[in-house]
């Protein structure tokens, strides 16, 4: 999934400002399970700023709306009529949902309420942590399913560093050294061996570092 | 005017909190809010309290470890701070949202609570602004 936290009450509402009627869309996928742009953040983040504009005595229009998810035009139809009442939109979708809004409505100035931050998992009830970096060329079968290059703060393929304590990383003790997991995962899958091969060094072609990439089905074009 | 005042408190604590006997010596708007269980209180109904014109809202769950639901108090004291952050970056001063835990029944307790609120509330900028509560008054 993707994972994004809401921007601060302050940011949103300088990016509101020139606004007068503003349409509050959330996503009811990713950004819902991170709690940070789904139906029930939407409420509170219009509830929060309806407070903060009246303490400044100043008026706003806000409307609230959540499709199920901001990437997909079947859904994002949905808030036609919305949209088209209201000056602005704010998103509490990812960067994708954002942009989608943007290119469906030409005219409509569409803002981002949140920031997106990685591709992750939900590890427990509240914690989402980053596990892959959409590199375009996975290489987890070789690492024991763990990656070393979203997971590992140096992105070592021929690791550890030798500076792991304790199975920490040394370079945040918060965080579980990748290679200690992917040794220890391997020891027990029995393939320990695969690490005895060199890695080479990563082609980033296939990630973004090669610019925008897009993927194409012929199966599904008409 | 009478200040406002918004409590939700989880039915174990009071079965109806509109029973409290505040009396004279409490002067003050109160709004009871019953819920199942304290852990159901969430940013949302807190923050749509203030809107409706609270100048104070406070949570009464039960006692660490009384919780029937075993952790509902614990997330009420969670969901709680988390909305006092929200306020503070608002700028309407989160101290005037508390939770107080109180043990099923104890009445005294509560209403000592409710004085305690309205005694602080001399220290926060009114909320609403004047300015909304007279357009909403006419
Ligand atoms: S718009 Fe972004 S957050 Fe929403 S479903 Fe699509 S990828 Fe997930
Ligand atoms: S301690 Fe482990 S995770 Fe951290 S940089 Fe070294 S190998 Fe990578």
């Amino acid at each position: 999934m993707i994972v994004g936290e809401q921007k601060t009450i302050a940011e949103i509402k300088e990016i509101i400002a020139p606004y007068s009627r503003v349409l509050v869309l959330g996503c009811g996928t990713c950004v819902k399970t991170c709690f940070a742009g789904g139906e029930d953040e939407v409420a509170t983040l219009t509830s929060a700023l309806r407070l903060a504009y009246n303490k400044d005595a100043k008026q706003i229009s806000l409307e609230e709306f959540t499709v199920e998810r901001q990437c997909e035009d079947e859904f994002i139809q949905e808030a036609s009529a919305a949209i088209s009442r209201n000056d602005a939109v704010l998103s509490l979708a990812c960067g994708a949902g954002v942009q989608a809004i943007a290119k469906r409505f030409y005219k409509v100035p569409v803002l981002p309420g949140v920031n997106t931050t990685f591709i992750g998992m939900l590890e427990k009830h509240g914690l989402f942590t980053e596990e892959c970096l959409g590199c375009g060329d996975c290489k987890l079968a070789v690492f024991g399913g763990i990656c070393p290059i979203a997971r590992c703060s140096k992105k070592l393929l021929n690791g550890p560093c030798g500076g792991s304590q304790n199975g920490t990383c040394e370079v945040d003790p918060e965080t579980e050294c990748a290679w200690q997991i992917i040794i220890e995962r391997l020891t027990s899958l029995k393939q320990l061996d695969n690490l005895k091969k060199y890695i080479a060094p990563k082609d980033w072609r296939s990630s973004n570092a090669g610019g925008p990439r897009k993927l194409v089905r012929e199966d599904h074009i008409i | 005017m009478q200040p406002n005042i918004t409590i939700f408190h989880c039915i174990n604590t009071f079965a109806d909190g509109n029973f409290l006997p505040v009396g004279d010596n409490v002067n003050c708007e109160l709004n009871m809010v019953k819920l199942p269980c304290s852990g159901m209180v969430k940013d949302v109904f807190l923050l749509r309290a203030f809107e409706s014109g609270a100048d104070a809202v406070i949570v009464m769950a039960c006692p660490e470890g009384e919780c029937r639901h075993v952790e509902g108090n614990i997330r009420a004291q969670k969901r709680v701070e988390w909305t006092k952050k929200i306020l503070d970056e608002i700028g309407l001063d989160s101290r005037r949202l508390t939770l107080v835990n109180i043990s099923p029944g104890d009445v005294n307790s509560a209403i000592d609570a409710i004085q305690q609120t309205i005694s602080s509330l001399a220290d926060f900028i009114p909320n609403p602004p004047a300015t909304v509560r007279e357009t909403a008054v006419a």
